[in-house]
Formats: C-alpha cells, structure tokens, sequence
C-alpha cells in the first residue's frame, strides 16, 4: 500500500512536471511595439508585439492582426534610436493651451527615447519592402542578437552617431 | 395672343437648348474625368547620394510615395522597386528619387522652442521611361516646423511628389524645368 502510494505520487508529480513544461514560455524574445509603417494589413501607429518565431519576423497587433516577414526575405536590419514627445496630439494640443510658455516647460520633461528598427525586405514578387518599428529603449538588443544568430546582417546606429544626427548639420549635395 | 404664344415657344426653345449644352459638357467632363490613366509606374528605392539620412528615413519616404501614389490614382499600377511583374506591364514610367539635401530636427526642440528643431528634406524627382529618358523633373521638399514627428517630413514629402506628378499632364515627353515645392 505504501508503495503503491509512492508510486502514485511520483506518477502525479512527473505528470504535473511534464505539464509545466508544455505550458512554460518559449525564449523566444517578445517585445512591445509599434508599426509605424510598411507592415502589411497593419494601421500605422498600431501596437502590438513584435516576435521572431522559427524564420519569421511577426508583429501582432491587440486585435489579432497579424504581419509576417520571412526571414529569408529581409535584405537588411537597421536600429536608430531617437526621442519623442510622449500623449501625441491630445497633449501637444494641451501644451499649446497652457499660459505664460507653460507648455513649453511640459514639453522640456515629456519626451522619451526609442529605438527604431528598420527592416528592409522582398515580397514573393521581388518587390522592396520597407517596414519600420518604434521599441522601448533598449529592446533592440534583444531583436538584434536574435536576428544575428537567424544569418541576418544588423546594422546599428551607435548612441555617437544618433548623437551627431540629432545635432542640425545640413547635409547638401553640391 | 398669337405673339404671347410665340414668346412662349422661343423661350421653351432656348430653355432647352441650354439644358442640352450644359448636360453635354457634363457628359464630356465625366468622360474627361473617368478616363483610365495609361501609365503605370514603378517606384524606385530612394538613392541618399551623398546625403548622410538615416534608414528609417529612406524607408518612410519610399514607402510614403507608394501610398499616395496610389491613393492619387494618376497611374493605372504602382509597382514597387524590383517587381517581376513590372515587365509585362504596357506604358511603364519609373520613378526615381534622389535625396538632395536633409536636415534632421527635433521634436523636443520644436516642442520647446517653436522656431528651431524643423526637419528638413528635399529631393528631386525624376519620372523616366524603360530607355532612361526623363519626361518629369521635379526638385521637391517636406518639412516638419510645428507639430508631429520627424518622420512626419516624409509623408508632406511624398505628399507634395505626387501633387507635381498629377500636374505632369499627359506625361508628354520633354524636361521641365525644375522648381521648388514648399510644404
């Protein structure tokens, strides 16, 4: 009887363990997003998440919209990064609003730093494709190391040059 | 009596004929205004020449330029750069952008400031046929001053190319003139 109840409880917990590991999360590296454009069947500005899955690139939107690009296809991988006034419209409009410059004191504190990745890719017919995605900072390590290990050449801004484009040099073509 | 009803018949006369000429014109000005447009174009990826601007930026513009193309419905096809599909189409015209000039800006600058921070872009554009002719020229830019992000710069760009492209009536061959295009 003691065995039996041993035996039942190892059966129990090496189910339970099987279980769990059905049901654990992949490493597969998720990251918030938002498409700016050029992901097909996607509105601009949509968020979702962005995942690479087997040998696909695929922004999910809360909806259930759904872009793939195959690996295969991506011609190449850039990261930016950049800075932003956060609220959009409805605070710009606000700022505006605000007495005596007080807005412009909001928008000195309301901005917040990106990272933006640029895909470049084929489409079936050898069309060229551009798509490109706004991240929270730091999140492009995640994707590019990903994308690194998948065979695909990532280019990235360092922080200096997202630096030396911020400042306003005009560039001409003489 | 006999004049009242002459009168009468005159005018009904005229009333008529005048309904007849308007209908025709509008009859003509709908067919002018439904006609199928002939040409197809192929939209080129955007050259930076020597221009330092970032990826993203060569991207939004191309991408830009495809949707208000479309959107402006000047072309029977809008073809995307590379496309397998672009050599059985009749009457394809391509388009070529190079990017002349790029001045990155700030959204927190122009938030802060109102007058500093704009970004800034110019590029020409140049309609050619599949021998390397070019039948449209246009120096165009895209700016961003007050609100929105920089990326904002390249939709008034994209904007702004195809407004000049609907005024390349007929796409009759021969090089015009470039000139500027504010935003």
């Amino acid at each position: 009887m003691c065995c039996l109840t041993t035996l039942v409880y190892l059966s129990a917990s090496l189910m339970s363990q099987d279980r769990d590991q059905a049901q654990a999360p992949s490493s597969r590296p998720v990251v918030r997003a938002t498409a700016i454009l050029g992901f097909e069947g996607i509105a601009t500005n949509a968020n979702g998440e962005l995942s690479i899955e087997d040998d696909t690139v695929i922004f999910r939107t809360g909806k259930g919209l759904i872009a793939r690009i195959p690996i295969s296809s991506i011609q190449k991988v850039c990261f930016s990064e950049g800075d932003k006034q956060v609220g959009g419209t409805p605070t710009a409009m606000g700022r505006a609003a605000v007495p005596f410059g007080g807005g412009r004191v909001i928008g000195l504190f309301a901005h917040k730093k990106y990272d933006f990745l640029t895909l470049e890719y084929l489409d079936s017919n050898g069309g060229f494709h551009g798509a490109i995605c706004q991240l929270n900072k730091g999140q492009r390590q995640v994707l590019g190391n990903e994308l690194e290990t998948k065979g695909v050449h990532v280019s990235a801004l360092t922080a200096d040059t997202a630096k030396r484009s911020s400042v306003e040099t005009k560039n001409e073509v003489k | 009596m006999k004049l009242s009803r002459r009168a009468s018949l005159a005018s009904v006369t005229v009333t008529i004929a005048i309904i007849e000429s308007v209908s025709t014109l509008a009859a003509l000005a709908g067919a002018n205004h439904s006609a199928a447009p002939q040409w197809s174009v192929e939209v080129k990826e955007v050259d930076a020449a020597d221009v330092n601007i970032a990826p993203d930026f060569k991207v939004a513009i191309y991408e830009n330029l495809l949707e208000e193309l479309v959107k402006g419905k000047r072309f029977s096809a809008v073809l995307r750069s590379g496309d397998q599909r672009a050599k059985d189409i009749p009457g394809l015209v391509i388009l070529k952008t190079t990017v002349e000039s790029y001045t990155p800006g700030s959204e927190t600058k122009r938030a802060v400031t109102t007058v500093a921070g704009a970004t800034k872009l110019k590029v020409r554009s140049q309609l050619c046929t599949l021998e390397g002719k070019v039948v449209f020229e246009r120096v165009v830019d895209g700016n961003v001053r007050f609100f929105g992000g920089n990326l904002r710069a390249t939709h008034n760009l994209a904007h702004n190319v195809a407004n000049a492209l609907k005024q390349a009536s007929g796409l009759r061959v021969g090089r015009e003139r470039p000139a500027g295009q504010g935003s």
